[in-house]
């Protein structure tokens, strides 16, 4: 029963708030009335009698509120009537609030929106039931911490590892040819090998159908199954449940669909969401490198290996246990393990050592807080000053008997909603920059492969946002509430002027204009090193000619062509393509210069070169081209000669180094005629016959040792057509396809465009949002920096106006005014600026370690923003005092 | 308020208005007065005191409350134990036996 009296109270309390209020008021008067009369009865005179009644009773409202405190959802009815009261005075002042608001959001909107990069790249769990387990087995060798293992090796881990629930692997996604009937020209989508335990240890259940079953990635090439990724199975088959035990072409094999998998598994990668999962055992149909046997062949590491570690399992035991394994790779298969380890890594190991972009998303991350940082000091400066307007009404509200905490809490409501309503406005903002990044033009994805990025506006960004927002709102709201309430009430009531300018209330608002000049320093330092990193990024020669080029791509295995019948295609293509008007040049490679796919690596061992003790062999880039590349690319060949028409299957083996290849291994010498050795020192021999110009290959970054051989000596599948035109390129699109359709109609051309488009897209777009993104943070923390510091020292001065009154009074001239308000700004300044200095200084060397690697120190950026950061500020603190000198001392006294 | 007067240790005010209301019903003048004449003047209690725990008391169901007249026709809030409020009696008693016992017990011993 008491429960019920209780429930029935605290509503009372709640909803019938007047009445019950009344009923109090009543029963504290009747108290006094009763008080007065049992004193006047005890023979004390009537006024008498009122005096002691009521020094007994303590006063009315006091007993009144200590009642209303101890009631049952006290608290509650105090935070609503703190929020009701809160409203209000903030609706007083609307201007300020939208001026508030506005700010808070730009901060926090920054800071979520780059927030979520940071969770994409790295921290967001693997889409599957206990991600937290699921580990990555990777091997290491010298030059690297992240390589995948060969099938051979897979089968091992798998077979002869006990700390784990299961071990998996896939390959890396695929372009896949896929009709759903035969006779149609495939279309590319992107497919997976993966194992057949994959579904089963990730604890995936399909959406529809089945996952594979463990025999049926037993035997290769048998089981022709494919379990389709949801969001294919929503666009090709219009979600249809009838989809499982149908037939489609996949690279012309047919594969019955035993499964989809569902809505909440998009795989298990960053960027990519898998159209389509195959069996390893089909390895057949997809396998990309056509001079290795996937099955058999122990240094054909094409596939990334995860577990599930085992309950109770630590890492570590994980790790010394797969340490042992590695070993015995290397004694049992010294050829193709020599100094080969390995090593177990946790999701976000794994994240950060697999994509170096999560470090750009720090950066961002941490120029956004700047941003939120100076937003929250602007909003303190500005509820400080507010504060000083609003101490008489304090004053009387803790005459009155509010306690201190309570009036803290008041304010702290009031800051909290500010922040609140900045939170929500800041996940509009951060939406918005979220979808500008998800919207078509900004990041395109010059590939067929089914790519997206990764950010997004979740249930974890929304969490931090109201982090932010929470924190922001003490940040800012706390040290004004704290000040505003330390008054001393006598003087408070006496004077509307209570500020006795004591020497720690100077030092808050002065540590808020140091701090407000240091933190945008800072982000204006970073915003301009980062501008320019990215700029000189930018401006860097590449090596080649980008203009006047056509790309194009084709895949022969899509449409079951062998080994043979590639070579004879592409030899066919490159003749047509050499007669056909308009065509300067014509070039084949296997990847072109700054694309989307890795180079292929190459083992080899150079004659005549003293191997480091530790070491068996160097693995370098590579790539395959014909005999008209150098010439289509505009690539110098320095020494030597390029490949010519000569360097057929059965002549000597034959192989072009880059100039800093052959500066390398022969510092001294000539490149051109000695011989590298493939795999280790007993591989077959190649002759280095030319020298290249070395040239930007997979990204902007350092010049790296690079290889190139001929196609007619190393056969490859997949390779792209480059075309030089005397007009615009795109006109010989049609030329192009009328001699494919020549040679054969069924084979798609893939990724085809002009060269010169393609680069942007891939190598100047992404810096250039950067910087736009970068710039627009500086701007931001700029202008709210600016709008603060003048709004902070403009009103520190503002503050002194009777006092330059008195001092005018007694003599002090307009310049000794100016002179002593003037220090006071540049002492503060001048100090923000120091920290500031420091501060951008530290983050510049952060940044140049994770980034750019420019070293040094960006003296121009220093001497933009410095200076101009140190006028703004001054400016401030002129306008202000200047006016205060002006105006008559009489004038000036009567001020306020 | 002289010093001798003891202020009352925390939950001993609410087993002190059980104990007046035992007599009858009361209003809040009464029962202050008939703590300081039961105490002997030991505990004075304020009206500050007084009320928040007569509102707490009332809210959890161990007395209740109502209008009526005092002696001299004025209107006052009467309040009255309820069956929870003399559970409550003595329920408290017992315990407060049992404490004043065990104080005294271990003051008296050397």
């Amino acid at each position: 029963m008491p429960l019920l009296v209780k429930a029935r109270s605290f509503l009372r309390n709640l909803f019938f708030t007047r009445r019950v209020d009344a009923d109090l008021d009543q029963e504290v008067h009747s108290h006094l009335e009763l008080l007065i009369e049992e004193k006047i009865r005890a023979g004390m005179p009537a006024a008498e009698a009122r005096r002691a009644a009521r020094i007994e009773l303590g006063g009315v409202e006091q007993v009144k509120e200590q009642v209303r405190d101890s009631r049952t959802g006290a608290f509650l009815d105090s935070l609503l009537q703190d929020f009701r009261f809160a409203i209000r005075s903030l609706r007083r002042t609307s201007g300020l609030t939208v001026f508030v608001v506005i700010t808070l959001a730009l901060g926090i909107g920054m800071t979520s929106a780059t927030f979520s990069m940071v969770d994409a790249l790295i921290f967001r769990p693997y889409p599957v039931p206990h991600p937290s387990n699921v580990v990555t087995l990777v091997g290491t060798t010298h030059d690297s911490s992240y390589e995948n293992f060969s099938y051979r090796e897979y089968r091992d881990i798998r077979d002869n590892t006990k700390s784990y629930d299961g071990v998996i692997a896939y390959a890396e996604m695929q372009a896949v040819g896929f009709s759903a009937e035969p006779g149609v020209t495939p279309r590319i989508k992107g497919g997976v090998m993966v194992s057949g335990n994959f579904f089963r240890v990730l604890g995936v259940e399909p959406g529809l159908g089945r996952g594979f079953r463990a025999d049926e990635d037993q035997v290769p090439g048998r089981d022709a199954v494919v379990v389709l990724g949801p969001d294919f199975w929503r666009h090709e088959f219009a979600s249809d449940p009838g989809v499982v035990g149908k037939t489609i072409r996949l690279n012309g094999t047919m594969f019955t669909v035993i499964g989809v998998a569902p809505d909440s598994f998009p795989g298990l990668l960053t960027f990519g969401h898998p159209d389509l999962y195959v069996p390893l055992a089909m390895a057949p149909v997809f396998s990309t490198n056509l001079g290795k046997n996937f099955f058999e062949d122990r240094d054909d590491r094409e596939l990334t290996v995860k577990a599930r570690l085992k309950m109770g399992t630590s890492l570590q035991d994980a790790r010394n246990e797969l340490a042992v394994l590695a070993k015995g790779f290397e004694r049992d298969y010294p050829n193709v393990t020599r100094s080969r380890g390995a090593a177990v890594y946790t999701q976000f190991q794994t994240r950060t050592i697999e994509d170096d972009n999560w470090k750009f998303g720090v950066v961002f991350v941490i120029l956004a807080l700047a941003v939120l940082l100076v937003a929250c000091t602007n909003v303190a400066g500005l509820l400080l000053s507010r504060a000083r307007e609003r101490a008489r009404e304090i004053a009387v509200r803790l005459a009155l008997g509010a306690g201190r905490l309570r009036l803290i809490r008041l304010l702290l409501t009031e800051s909290l909603i500010l922040a609140i309503l900045g939170g929500l406005a800041g996940i509009a903002i951060g939406y918005g920059v979220i979808e500008w990044f998800h919207s078509k033009d900004t990041i395109v994805f010059a590939t067929e492969l089914p790519l997206a990025v990764p950010f997004q506006m979740d249930k974890r960004v929304l969490l931090v946002c109201v982090g932010l927002s929470v924190l922001s709102a003490f940040l800012c709201g706390l040290a004004p509430a704290l000040q505003s309430t330390r008054v001393d009430l006598v003087n408070a009531l006496k004077s509307a002027d209570v500020e006795v300018p004591g020497r720690k209330r100077l030092w808050g608002r002065n540590m808020l204009v140091v701090a407000q000049v240091s933190m945008s320093l800072m982000l204006l330092t970073a915003a301009f090193l980062m501008a320019r990193g990215f700029e000189h990024d930018l401006m860097l020669d590449t090596g080649f000619t980008k203009d006047h080029l056509l790309m194009t791509t084709f895949d022969p295995r899509l449409i079951q062509y062998n080994a043979t019948q590639t070579q004879q295609f592409y030899k066919l293509l490159a003749e047509r393509m050499r007669e056909t008007p308009g065509v300067q040049s014509e070039a084949l490679t296997q990847n072109i210069p700054l694309g989307n796919d890795d180079f292929d690596g190459v083992t080899f061992v150079p004659d005549g070169f003293t191997m480091p003790p530790d070491r068996e062999n160097f693995t370098v880039t590579m790539d395959t081209i014909d005999e008209g590349y150098f010439d289509t690319m505009g690539i110098t060949i320095l020494r030597g000669r390029a490949f010519a028409a000569t360097d057929t299957a059965d002549a000597p083996r034959v192989t072009i180094v880059n100039a800093h290849f052959a500066k390398h291994y022969w510092p001294g010498g000539d490149a051109v005629g000695k011989h590298i050795r493939l795999d280790n020192s007993a591989g077959a021999p190649v002759e280095i016959v030319g020298v290249a110009q070395t040239i930007k290959y997979q990204n902007m970054a350092t010049p790296a040792d690079f290889v190139y051989m001929p196609l007619a000596q190393h056969p490859v599948a997949r390779m792209v057509l480059l075309l030089r035109s005397s007009g615009d390129p795109l006109q010989l699109l049609q030329p192009v396809k009328d001699a494919v359709r020549s040679l054969d109609p069924n084979l798609p051309l893939l990724q085809t465009r002009a060269y010169e488009e393609f680069y942007l897209n891939q190598a100047v777009r992404g810096p250039q949002i950067a910087i736009d993104l970068v710039g627009t943070m500086g701007l931001v923390g700029l202008l709210l920096a600016i709008a603060g510091l003048y709004g902070l020292v403009a009103y520190n001065v503002s503050r002194r106006t009777r006092e330059i009154g008195i001092r005018m009074a007694l003599g002090a001239v307009s310049s000794d005014v100016l002179r002593l308000v003037m220090g006071k700004g540049f002492v503060l300044v001048g100090t923000g600026t120091a920290l500031g200095l420091v501060m951008g200084f530290a983050l510049e060397q952060l940044m140049n370690s994770m980034l750019f690697d420019s070293g040094g120190v960006d003296v121009v950026a220093y001497l933009i923003v410095v200076p101009s950061l140190f006028l703004v500020a001054m400016l401030a603190a002129y306008v202000p005092a200047r006016r205060a000198c002006r105006i008559a001392p009489t004038q000036a006294l009567r001020y306020e | 308020m002289s010093p001798e007067q003891t202020s009352l240790l925390q939950g001993t005010l609410d087993l002190l208005i059980l104990k007046s209301l035992r007599a009858g019903e009361m209003h809040g003048l009464g029962i202050s007065r008939r703590i300081q004449q039961l105490t002997g003047g030991t505990f004075v209690v304020k009206p500050g005191s007084l009320f928040p725990a007569l509102h707490r008391m009332e809210e959890e169901g161990w007395i209740a409350a109502f209008w009526g007249e005092s002696e001299n026709n004025r209107r006052a809030k009467y309040y009255r134990m309820s069956k929870a409020g003399q559970k409550q009696l003595e329920a408290e008693t017992k315990r407060w036996s049992r404490i004043s016992l065990a104080i005294g017990q271990a003051l008296e011993a050397s």
